[in-house]
């Protein structure tokens, strides 16, 4: 069997913010070959153009070769889709509903093609819907709340990504691992994993505060969080995440409006 | 009173100034302001399809929304209760496949049930169409798919019927291995439907109709159906149905 290989993000986009070009630069370094074939499956966003713009604008130029696949617009080029997906080295799965997303590819048969591509070396990557999507239970927030949504299980346990920026995600996440006594798994944006096989063997983050959390039941009724060790990804240049100053002090005066506009509201 | 319109190609999607298909599916909820929900979810909640929706159902002629179940955490609205609550639901076009997984993973397509049931009308356009059928034929992956619809109506559906030469093909094909009586329709036609049965076929161009195909005694027989132009009252339809007979 060929060496199955899963890099679960849990938030990365196409773009030159916080880290994002180191993660860009990682999965390059992941696909073999050398001038792989990367494609792109939007599908968890309903294909939006400008996620596929921003994910050739991030690649474009590199050693690789690029292509995506809209299953929304397949009526503009009929794709064979089992042997398409299996000819790529490998495959990122971007964010947006894990309900869609899983609910598409099943009605597409895709979710067992993305098995046999996995089972045949093909590398996977995803991020937030497309990082929990591999697993046997997600976090996700694709009817508003946030709820246990069962994955593909190709990896075990739970995924909740977007970990520290969404407390409810990791309250969730904390309640099940409690619950159920499943082992369960937090990343924060700017940060992965690295599956290989159905073990987790390694850690990366691409910023400071971003790393990867192992939940795990207490055996008092809760949950348990452990970081893990990182591999820090190096940036390729400075990242730009910095506001001007202008865009912090409007910010600033919104949200305090906004504080005081419920204030005003509570009183009545 | 159970309504499901049908087009087989048209309104704001397809037909830019041309609004007889959509004005009809206004005017069909006899209210002065109707309230209007789009669907886009066949498409993705494509950005473009929401914004043309919005250009052509104005707020002056009705209360128009649209629901998106690719972003339900930017709108966390009751889906159940905000369907219920509308005079039409609009389902757009795009992949039918996509469509019909998306709504069962989200409980869309028993809320469009009891919508159904309870008097709102349900129209779509393209896979807008083929989805309230119990089969369709679609060629939205590039060959012809025989695709399980939600089963409202006991029929077959295709549309783009005459503009698409290949879904005829593959219909004739299925319905000689046991498909449903279908009902086709052409860019420019939709089938108006009350409860199962077709009440009237309306078009918004003078050539466009909408044909019911099945199989009699192992042949494939065509009927066209007399259709009403809805672009001038003076229009008289081809009233007597022509049969067109398939060896």
């Amino acid at each position: 069997m060929a060496r199955r290989t899963i890099l679960a993000l849990g938030g990365h986009e196409f773009s030159r913010k916080l880290g994002n070009e180191a993660i860009r630069d990682y999965i390059l370094a992941l696909a073999p070959g050398p001038k792989p074939r990367i494609c792109l499956l939007p599908t968890a966003s309903g294909d939006p153009e400008d996620q596929i713009t921003a994910f050739r604008a991030s690649l474009g130029g590199l050693r690789c070769e690029l292509s995506h696949l809209s299953l929304f617009r397949l009526e503009h080029e009929a794709v064979n889709l089992a042997p398409y997906l299996r000819a790529q080295d490998l495959i990122y799965v971007g964010g947006g509903s894990m309900v869609n997303l899983l609910a598409i590819w099943r009605a597409h048969g895709i979710d067992e093609i993305l098995r046999d591509c996995w089972s045949h070396g093909v590398v996977l990557v995803g991020q937030s819907a497309g990082a929990m999507c591999w697993f046997d239970w997600g976090v996700t927030r694709s009817a508003g709340a946030a709820r246990l949504v069962a994955g593909l299980g190709l990896v075990p346990g739970i995924l909740s990504v977007h970990y520290h920026r969404d407390p409810e995600r990791r309250r969730t996440l904390l309640d099940a691992v409690a619950e159920r006594h499943i082992p369960g798994h937090g990343i924060d944006d700017g940060a992965g994993v690295i599956i290989r096989g159905r073990a987790l063997t390694a850690s990366v983050s691409a910023r400071a505060d971003a790393a990867a959390w192992r939940v795990t039941p207490d055996g008092r009724g809760r949950a348990r969080e452990t970081r893990l060790e990182a591999v820090q990804l190096p940036s390729p240049r400075p990242a730009i995440d910095e506001a001007p100053a202008a865009v912090i002090e409007m910010r600033s005066l919104r949200a305090a409006r906004l504080a005081a506009s419920r204030g005003a509201w509570s009183r009545r | 009173m159970r309504q499901i319109v049908t087009f087989g190609g048209g309104g704001f999607s397809m037909e830019a100034g041309n609004p007889l298909l959509d004005q009809f599916v206004l005017d069909l909820t006899g209210k002065q302001r109707p309230k209007v929900c789009f669907l886009p979810s066949a498409s993705g909640d494509a950005d473009h399809y929401i914004v043309r929706f919005y250009r052509h159902f104005s707020g002056e002629q009705c209360v128009p929304s649209h629901l998106s179940l690719f972003r339900r955490v930017k709108a966390p609205v009751d889906p159940r209760e905000h369907l219920l609550d509308q005079d039409l639901i609009y389902v757009g076009g795009g992949s039918i496949n996509s469509l019909l997984g998306v709504w069962a993973a989200h409980g869309i397509d028993e809320i469009l049930h009891e919508c159904w049931e309870k008097g709102v009308i349900l129209c779509g356009v393209s896979a807008g169409s083929l989805c309230w059928f119990r089969e369709a034929v679609s060629t939205f992956h590039g060959p012809a798919q025989r695709i399980e619809g939600l089963g409202f109506l006991p029929w077959s559906n295709t549309v783009h019927y005459s503009s698409e030469p290949p879904r005829r093909e593959a219909l004739f094909s299925w319905l000689g291995e046991g498909m449903t009586p279908a009902y086709a329709a052409d860019d420019g036609a939709a089938l108006h439907f009350v409860g199962e049965d077709v009440a009237q076929v309306v078009a918004s161009r003078p050539g466009a109709r909408a044909y019911r195909v099945e199989l009699r005694h192992g042949h494939v027989v065509t009927t066209q159906l007399a259709t009403r132009y809805l672009g001038d009252e003076a229009f008289v339809p081809l009233l007597r149905p022509v049969t067109m007979l398939e060896a």
